[in-house]
């Protein structure tokens, strides 16, 4: 067990005019040590200049993303014990552009998720305002959309995705997921105008299903199935 | 939908795009198959155009719009028979060979997925959490590919030079 | 066209090449008389029923020839505009890249069914 680590930070101030350099930092670790802890660690006692993003400290808010070790991860989620290095190079999220050390600019991804209009559709109007009943749902119909509900924003798929790289309009794995998740809900009624908008030139047909997204997501939302599953959806307009 | 709002990410370069996109370092074997996907189809495009311009010496090359008296083809084709009558032409075919093979089954592959088949439905997600578009079945058709894919570049090496026949 | 329908046709060529092209790599493998080499007889110009003419003159496997000229035209070229509409971005980017693509698609369709058209109709020697 070790009792101490070198953490790598990335560090960029836009403001300074100065090119981006990398800190390193050594921390001293106790066992079931997350990064964020050492992350803190650092702010508290050597360098409080040092920004980034994190709330929950328990996975659950989804705002401490970031490439740990050159994968995209949750820092409060990642072990130290279990990356198994002397040294943890710690980046911004890829993908997004760089607000300030380890902060992005996380606008662009929620903008995409917002464009899938991420809400239950209704045609009944007078119901939704006066409401008279419940909308049940059978297990089955649970299941086909819950595991892709689960999904906290993050936007660490966002940040592995090849295709997102490449193309700044892509509405990336997290919001093509989230399309399906609404279609498949048996309450929602949009699924022609949803099926539309995912078949454009920047929606399902730009996914090569190179699965990076389910690899890095901490929720076990598997957005690459989520997009396949879409896929067909999309080919056989229902 | 077009979103036109996004602030556009200070227009990443080129090389960051194409190493994304060719260095796959880290991730799983399915972001292999994307890269070697891209990759052989790209250069199996360039043979393709190749082909077209060399099989066109079959009637007697570019210039011939009509159809021409037996020997002029023979002679063409003859000609152009002879110009390819070297190993890198050879070992070249046999990396097509690899190129289009793997290219075949892994299209085979990608097309089942891209549209759900061969892949779990989903679940109740519990930790420790299972993807459930990494199944076994769509991995091993990956392998598949790989292993058909160095087998008829044996193949064609064998055909073409004879290496392995010695 | 509708981007839906440029990628449907991209699967749906896949299949087109996966079985003309097996017939095309099935046809070389056929064209193995005694006295020549698998190789060279593959690129015999003409005097045993799978040498290159013959392929040419037997209306079904030219066809299939055209099938696979088409197909794997348009698979790959469209191939290319994924990678292209990755590298290029925006809507004038795109333009180009469709009409560029659109460009080389024609010639090489013209030039490759001349090609099966005039060996179809050679006579012999
Ligand atoms: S799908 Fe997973 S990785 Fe992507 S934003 Fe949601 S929780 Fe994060
Ligand atoms: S701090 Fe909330 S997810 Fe890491």
């Amino acid at each position: 067990m070790r009792n101490e680590i070198i953490l790598k930070v990335y560090r960029f101030d836009p403001t300074s005019g100065k090119p981006p350099t990398y800190k390193r930092y050594s921390v001293p670790i106790t066992e079931r040590e997350t990064v964020l802890d050492a992350l803190l660690y650092v702010k508290e006692h050597q360098d409080a200049t040092l920004s980034l993003r994190f709330s929950c400290r328990m996975a659950v808010c989804g705002s401490c993303g970031m490439l740990i070790d050159g994968l995209p991860r949750l820092a409060c989620y990642t072990q130290i014990s279990e990356l198994d290095t002397d040294e943890i190079e710690v980046r911004p999220m890829s993908n997004y552009p760089i607000v300030r050390d380890l902060v992005v600019d996380m606008s662009g991804f929620f903008e995409k998720h917002r464009s899938v209009m991420p809400w239950l559709i209704r045609r009944d109007v007078r119901e939704q305002n006066q409401p008279t009943k419940q909308y049940l749902q059978s297990d089955e119909q649970l299941l086909e959309y819950l595991q892709f509900s689960y999904c906290i924003k993050c936007g660490l798929c966002y940040a592995a995705c090849p295709v997102v790289t490449a193309m700044d309009e892509f509405l990336g794995p997290q919001a093509l997921a989230q399309l399906y998740r609404y279609i498949r809900d048996s309450r929602d009624e949009g699924a022609t105008e949803r099926l539309k908008s995912a078949g454009e030139f920047n929606g399902v047909w730009r996914c090569h299903f190179a699965g990076s997204c389910s690899q890095v997501c901490p929720k076990g939302v598997d957005p690459a199935l989520a997009i396949q599953l879409l896929r067909r959806r999309t080919l056989f307009m229902k | 939908m077009i979103i036109t709002s996004i602030r556009r990410t200070s227009r990443q370069n080129l090389s960051k795009v194409l190493t994304t996109m060719l260095v796959p370092s880290r991730y799983t074997i399915e972001r292999w198959s994307y890269t070697l996907q891209r990759v052989s189809g790209v250069v199996v495009m360039l043979y393709f155009v190749a082909h077209v311009i060399e099989t066109g010496y079959v009637v007697g090359g570019p210039g011939v719009w009509y159809v021409p008296p037996y020997e002029v083809a023979q002679r063409s084709w003859e000609t152009v028979k002879a110009s390819l009558k070297d190993p890198v032409f050879d070992v070249g075919l046999g990396i097509i060979g690899l190129l289009v093979t793997f290219h075949t089954i892994n299209g085979v592959r990608l097309t089942l997925t891209h549209f759900g088949y061969t892949l779990k439905r989903p679940h109740r997600p519990e930790f420790p959490y299972e993807v459930r578009s990494f199944t076994n079945f769509q991995r091993g058709l990956f392998w598949l590919s790989i292993s058909f894919a160095v087998f008829s570049m044996i193949y064609a090496l064998d055909t073409l030079l004879g290496v392995f026949r010695a | 066209m509708r981007e839906r329908t440029l990628m449907i046709m991209h699967y749906l060529t896949g299949l087109g090449i996966l079985v003309s092209g097996t017939i095309h790599v099935y046809v070389v493998f056929l064209t193995v008389p005694a006295n020549l080499t698998a190789w060279e007889s593959t690129l015999s110009f003409d005097g045993f029923q799978f040498a290159i003419l013959p392929v040419y003159r037997n209306l079904a496997l030219a066809l299939s020839l055209e099938i696979l000229l088409i197909c794997t035209t348009y698979h790959g070229l469209n191939g290319l505009r994924i990678i292209l509409y990755e590298l290029f971005q925006g809507r004038s980017a795109r333009t180009y890249v469709k009409y560029a693509l659109f460009a080389i698609g024609a010639l090489l369709l013209i030039y490759g069914t001349r090609t099966i058209i005039i060996a179809h109709s050679i006579g012999g020697p």
